[in-house]
């Protein structure tokens, strides 16, 4: 079983109360290795400088959206295995379908629970210790 | 005297009744968004410059310290629905200002959900740089609120709590149309 601590987690959402919120929910489950970014360009960047294990990134942002952010990593070899997890609204099924044809590994509706974006996680990575 | 123009004439608006947990966007300046609150709280917020508003209305059971829980996660929601729509209808972030309203505390010997709402709202904003330019929040009165959403000029009647509909003084959506005690204040 994976330690959620030794899980690099990037944390892309352009509303910094958001941001916080999902740093708190991930410290609550026992990330630590946690980093955040207002855009997807900002995302592309700090993934290429250094690699995350996982990306939980939200669609709508300015400059770089977050289904724009998914396809660049999946286009760059170096960072391609990242797990990303998509967060999103209700009604954005269109959404969610275009985000697995794209190589999305789960999604999260917002507004999450702390046990939802866990199970979330898990899914991807398995029981998290 | 405030003048009002033919725009913001209520009998002849195009008005949108916005209940607990839903969040309207607009840009055409013959439309009010009104509602009716308690202890929940409305965010007006508009870009100026881009002729584009909206308004929510949302209440949280707990906001606790506004930091964490499930709460909070759900009154972040709501504010970002807003703020997505408006920036979808060409809105920019660092234009945008608000008005809030609500957070009212209507019986004594309740905990003071609408106090915790308040502080969630003034946080939020604060948080996201996005300027609180008025505000009318806490007393013991139910609010009806009026804003047109191009404009920004928002009509408050603070009502009674005898006169509030049940669901004001009970929270559940959907609100009914208020009684007014006929104070207004412009804001």
């Amino acid at each position: 079983m994976p330690q959620a601590s030794s899980i690099s987690v990037l944390v892309v959402d352009d509303q910094l109360t958001m941001r916080a919120l999902i740093r708190n929910a991930l410290q609550q489950i026992g990330f630590k290795d946690i980093r955040e970014a207002p855009d997807g360009e900002e995302a592309l960047k700090n993934l290429l400088a250094k690699p995350a294990n996982l990306v939980i990134s939200d669609f709508n942002m300015p400059k770089m959206d977050g289904l724009a952010l998914l396809r660049a990593v999946r286009s760059h070899p170096p960072i391609r295995q990242t797990a990303f997890v998509m967060l999103t609204g209700r009604a954005d099924r269109e959404l969610v379908q275009r985000a697995v044809q794209f190589g999305v590994n789960n999604y999260c509706v917002k507004p999450f629970t702390v046990q939802g974006l866990r199970e979330k996680i898990e899914q991807v990575f398995g029981q998290l210790t | 005297m405030t003048h009002i123009s033919p725009n913001d004439d209520l009998e002849r608006a195009t008005k949108v009744h916005v209940t607990q947990g839903e969040s309207h966007v607009s840009t055409d300046p013959n439309v009010v968004m009104t509602t009716v609150l308690g202890s929940c709280i409305a965010a007006c917020i508009r870009d100026p410059q881009a002729g584009v508003g909206g308004m929510n209305h949302f209440l949280l059971p707990d906001a606790g310290d506004g930091r964490g829980g499930d709460a909070v996660r759900y009154g972040a929601y709501a504010m970002e629905l807003l703020i997505n729509d408006l920036l979808k209808r060409g809105a920019r972030r660092e234009r945008l200002e608000a008005k809030i309203f609500g957070g009212a505390k209507l019986f004594d010997g309740l905990s003071d959900v609408g106090a915790s709402n308040s502080a969630f709202a003034e946080r939020f904003l604060r948080d996201e740089g996005i300027p609180i330019v008025s505000s009318s929040t806490g007393g013991v009165s139910a609010r009806r609120v009026e804003f047109w959403p191009t404009s920004g000029r928002v009509r408050q009647r603070l009502v009674a709590v005898d006169n509030a509909p049940q669901d004001v003084r009970r929270p559940v959506p959907p609100p009914m149309p208020a009684a007014s005690s006929g104070d207004v204040d412009l804001f």
